[in-house]
């Protein structure tokens, strides 16, 4: 966990039932968030299948037109290829690691406050 | 000097039908590299076919087809079967890159350099193509197995400074693609160039809003679906089915694959089920997650080689030419008329 934002597990149960269970707690946790991204970690799962990806459109689906951004951490390369044939990352970032997905808010802001000074120095100049 | 050819297909690979074997797939899908098949068609062409013309062009009548390990060693006992019935100089080709290489300039040099074996090298190493007289071919009795390392043996190699591709590599393979597709190599698609740099084989249906971007091949009976976006340097080989709004950019699709609606494929090679990402060099199996799929064969296809009827080699079924007891895929020596 870091400031604001919350890190939650994919369910990777090997079961249905036990599938189901997390299925529905990884998305009552999505409803609950507001305002700050969330981070969905697939590092425990070592490949998706098409429940999987079901799912995550169903976490995408979830946040979309809400101020929370949602952020994906792939695990494994296998994933991050799944993830961009399906095109789930046009839709949602993707990391590597936790790590990585826990610094992106920061290095976000801090690229778009760079940009609004670029902007604002670029509107001085022609002025 | 009564000359004979050999052409290695890796073991595993069917010898008497063109397309028809398939990569091995890797036990895990992360970070290995799988091995294609070299029988694998590129823009609709057949590697062993042009291979089988250039030593056609030499003046050689006929040659033996012949499987065997993957590192290409040959087993000694069956070059000295050949030697036996009356062969004393033998090119020896193993299926494992595309070179334009004209084989009457290496028998040239080889026969000027005196040397009993002459191995082709370009400027990334051998080319699995050597050739070998008779001395050769008897002192080999000696070992286990015949080896065209030239380093180990301190032979002068010929110097190969034409178009060549290794097709075990995907990413060499998809540099072949590029190439032939805008004529950088003497590879040509094999279909009909339907607009520059676009070309369609025979049978294959593409619906109105397809988006085909150059250059590109689209492979014979290959149906490509509404809202598919082919190109730009994309060869989907033959009966592939490319499903709804899928778009395939820089990448190969091999013959028989299915590939779900919606997708992005992007530096990539599709066997199947099987992608692997050019880039990385990761496979993953698309199947689990319903992304791509191994289409069924209606019917086996018939064998694109005749064999030669007996005349002084022996046939392959009637004395048959067995690989190394460690092969796992026996297969007899066929001899194909060239």
């Amino acid at each position: 966990m870091n400031a604001g934002r919350s890190v939650l597990p994919f369910p990777c149960a090997p079961t249905s039932a036990g599938r189901r269970a997390l299925r529905k707690d990884l998305l009552s946790a999505l409803r609950v968030f507001s305002g700050s991204p969330v981070v969905v970690d697939l590092s425990g799962c070592p490949t998706l299948n098409h429940e999987d990806i079901d799912l995550l459109l169903e976490c995408i689906a979830q946040v979309a037109g809400r101020d929370t951004q949602l952020l994906v951490v792939a695990g494994t390369r296998g994933n991050r290829v799944l993830l961009e044939v399906t095109r789930i990352s046009s839709l949602a970032p993707v990391f590597n690691s936790v790590k990585e997905a826990l610094a992106y808010p920061q290095n976000a802001a801090e690229i778009d406050t760079e940009d609004q000074r670029a902007n604002q120095s670029q509107a001085v100049g022609s002025a | 000097m009564e000359m004979g050819a050999v052409v290695m297909v890796p073991e595993g690979q069917d010898l008497t039908t063109v397309h028809e074997a398939h990569f091995d797939a890797p036990a895990a899908f992360e970070n290995t590299q799988p091995h294609y098949s070299s029988r694998m068609p590129i823009l609709g062409n057949d590697v062993l076919q042009s291979w089988m013309e250039r030593v056609r062009k030499l003046g050689v009548k006929s040659l033996w087809l012949a499987s065997g390990p993957r590192d290409g060693t040959v087993v000694r006992s069956e070059l000295a079967r050949l030697a036996r019935s009356g062969v004393e100089r033998l090119l020896v080709i193993k299926l494992k890159s595309y070179a334009e290489m004209d084989l009457a300039d290496l028998l040239r040099f080889h026969c000027q350099k005196r040397n009993p074996v002459t191995e082709a090298h370009d400027a990334r190493g051998q080319l699995g193509v050597s050739l070998l007289d008779r001395l050769a071919l008897r002192a080999i009795e000696e070992k286990q197995e015949f080896s065209c390392d030239s380093t180990e043996q301190k032979r002068p190699a010929y110097k190969f400074n034409g178009y060549a591709k290794r097709i075990f590599s995907a990413s060499e393979r998809q540099e072949l693609v590029g190439d032939a597709l805008t004529g950088a190599c003497a590879m040509r698609p094999l279909g009909t160039e339907i607009r520059e740099h676009l070309w369609v084989g025979k049978g294959a249906s593409l619906a109105d809003s397809v988006r085909l971007v150059g250059p590109a091949y689209i492979g014979a009976r290959t149906t490509v679906r509404s809202g598919v976006t082919i190109g730009p340097f994309v060869s989907v080989e033959h009966d592939c089915v490319v499903d709804c709004g899928t778009t395939v950019e820089r990448s190969t699709v091999l013959p028989y694959t299915y590939l779900a609606p919606g997708l992005l494929i992007r530096q990539g090679l599709v066997d199947g089920e099987y992608l692997e990402n050019l880039e990385w060099g990761t496979v993953v199996d698309m199947q689990p997650a319903g992304l791509g799929s191994r289409i069924q064969r209606s019917e086996a296809r018939k064998p694109a080689f005749k064999e030669v009827p007996g005349d002084g080699f022996p046939r392959a079924d009637v004395f048959p030419l067995q690989f190394a007891p460690s092969s796992s895929a026996a297969q007899p020596w066929l001899q194909v008329r060239l």
